[in-house]
C-alpha cells in the first residue's frame, strides 16, 4: 500500500470520473482493493473522496446551470437517512457480500452504458398535488438557447423513496452515485437537464458527508490513504475537465466500457471467495 | 389573455427566486471550492513536512472511533496548545473538507429562513441539518 501506487490509482478514478460524469468512486474503491486494501476502508476514503468533488465542483456547476434549492433539500432529507442506513450496513456486513455487490452494480452500470441511448428532453408541465405544495417549480434563463424555462418537478413521493434508495447506495458503496440520482431527477421526476446536474451535485455532496460521518465515528477513516486519495482524485478530476472537451464522448465511453467489466467481473469473483 | 399574463408572471416571479437563489448559491460555491482548496493545501503540506521529516509519504497515525465534533475539537485544542505536527495538518485538512456540505446546509437553512421568507423549507432543511448533525455527533 505504497503512497505512490495510491496516489496514481486515486488520479486515474479522479480523471475518468470527471471526463465520463459518473464519479470516481466506482472504479476507485475496486482498484485500491485489487491493490490488497480492505474493502471497507477503501469505501471509507472513497466517501470523503466524493466530498471533495463534489464542493470541488460547486461552484462550476452554478455558473450557467441553475440549482433547484428546493428540490435538492426534499429529496436530501430521504437521501441522508439512506446513507447513513448504507454505511451501517456495510460497517456490519461481511466482506464477501460487498464485493458481490459492488461487482452486481459495476456490471449493472457496464449494461446501463452500453445500452444509452440519448433520451428526449421531456420536461415536466404536469404536476401533481404533492409537488405542487412542494413549490417544486421554477424557471430559469437559458444562456446557451436564450429562452426563460420553465418546469415543474412532479412526482415528488415517487423521487424522495428512489432518493432514499439512492442515499442507502451511496453510503453502502462510498460512492457519489450521481448517475443514479441524475436518472431520478430526470425521468421520474421530469426536470430540465442542467437542474438535474446541479441539484444532483448539491445532494451528493452531503449525502457523502453524512455517510463519511458515520465511516469517521467507526474509525474506518485512514489518514494515510486519505491524504493520497484526496490528492489524487482532485487532481485527476481536475486535468479530466481540462481534458473533457478535446477526446470524444466515444472514447471516454469505450474506455469505462472496458474498465467497469473488468472491474466488475473481479469483483464478482472475489464474492464468490475466487482470488485471481 | 388572462391567464397567459398569470403564467408569464409567474414564470417572472420564478425566475426572480432563482436568481436571488442562484446569486447565494454562487457564493456559496465560491465558499465550498475554496474549502477545498484549504484542504487540499493542508493535505499536501503535511504529507510534505511528514516526508522531509519521517522520510515516509504515509503519515502514520490513526483516527480513533471518535465523531466528528470530536475530531474537530481535537484538532484545534492541538492547534491552539502550539502541538503542531504534520499529522495535525492533515487531520486539519479532513476536518475542513468534511465541514464544507454542513456549511452549504446551513447557508440554505438561512437563506430560506430570512431571505425568502420560507416556513416549509426552512423546516425542511432543518430537518437535513439535524439530521446531518446527528451523524456527526454519533458515537
Amino acid at each position: 500500500m505504497s503512497f505512490e501506487w495510491v496516489f496514481l490509482i486515486s488520479i486515474a478514478a479522479g480523471f475518468v470520473g470527471a471526463m465520463s460524469g459518473m464519479g470516481g468512486g466506482i472504479i476507485l474503491i475496486p482498484a485500491l482493493t485489487l491493490l490488497g486494501l480492505d474493502i471497507k476502508h477503501s469505501i471509507a476514503v472513497s466517501i470523503v473522496s466524493v466530498i471533495a468533488t463534489s464542493s470541488g465542483s460547486a461552484s462550476a456547476y452554478v455558473r450557467d446551470k441553475i440549482t433547484n434549492l428546493k428540490v435538492g433539500m426534499f429529496l436530501e432529507m430521504f437521501t441522508i437517512v439512506g446513507a447513513i442506513a448504507g454505511a451501517a450496513i456495510t460497517l456490519a456486513s461481511g466482506q464477501r457480500f460487498l464485493y458481490l455487490l459492488f461487482g452486481i452494480v459495476l456490471l449493472a452500470s457496464w449494461v446501463a452504458l452500453l445500452i444509452q441511448r440519448r433520451m428526449p428532453e421531456k420536461i415536466g408541465t404536469q404536476q401533481d398535488r404533492f409537488s405542487k405544495w412542494l413549490e417544486l417549480s421554477g424557471s430559469y434563463y437559458d444562456q446557451a438557447s436564450r429562452e426563460t424555462i420553465s418546469y415543474k418537478a412532479n412526482r415528488a413521493h415517487f423521487g424522495a423513496l428512489l432518493m432514499f434508495g439512492a442515499g442507502l447506495v451511496a453510503g453502502l458503496l462510498g460512492i457519489g452515485a450521481g448517475a443514479l440520482k441524475v436518472l431520478i431527477h430526470d425521468l421520474v421526476m421530469g426536470l430540465p437537464p442542467k437542474v438535474s446536474t446541479t441539484t444532483s451535485n448539491l445532494i451528493i455532496g452531503v449525502t457523502a458527508l453524512a455517510g463519511a460521518s458515520v465511516y469517521l465515528a467507526a474509525g474506518m477513516v485512514d489518514p494515510g490513504l486519505i491524504a493520497p486519495v484526496i490528492l489524487g482524485v482532485v487532481t485527476g478530476a481536475f486535468l479530466g475537465t481540462k481534458v473533457l472537451v478535446r477526446i470524444s464522448n466515444q472514447t471516454v465511453r469505450n474506455v469505462f466500457l472496458v474498465v467497469l467489466i473488468v472491474l466488475g467481473l473481479e469483483m464478482l469473483l472475489r464474492g464468490f471467495g475466487v482470488r485471481l | 389573455m388572462i391567464e397567459d399574463s398569470k403564467h408569464i408572471h409567474a414564470a417572472n416571479e420564478n425566475v426572480a427566486e432563482q436568481e436571488s437563489m442562484n446569486s447565494m448559491d454562487v457564493l456559496v460555491g465560491y465558499i465550498l471550492l475554496i474549502g477545498v482548496l484549504v484542504s487540499v493545501l493542508l493535505i499536501i503540506a503535511g504529507t510534505v513536512w511528514n516526508w522531509l521529516s519521517a522520510q515516509s509519504l504515509t503519515t502514520q497515525f490513526t483516527i480513533s472511533g471518535e465523531n466528528y465534533f470530536g475530531f474537530l475539537i481535537s484538532s484545534l485544542h492541538q492547534l491552539l496548545t502550539g502541538a503542531i505536527r504534520p499529522q495535525l495538518l492533515i487531520s486539519l485538512g479532513i476536518v475542513t473538507l468534511m465541514f464544507t456540505p454542513y456549511l452549504r446546509v446551513a447557508a440554505s437553512m438561512v437563506y430560506f429562513a430570512f431571505v425568502a421568507r420560507n416556513l416549509k423549507y426552512t423546516l425542511f432543511t432543518l430537518v437535513v441539518f439535524s439530521i446531518l448533525t446527528y451523524s456527526l455527533f454519533l458515537r
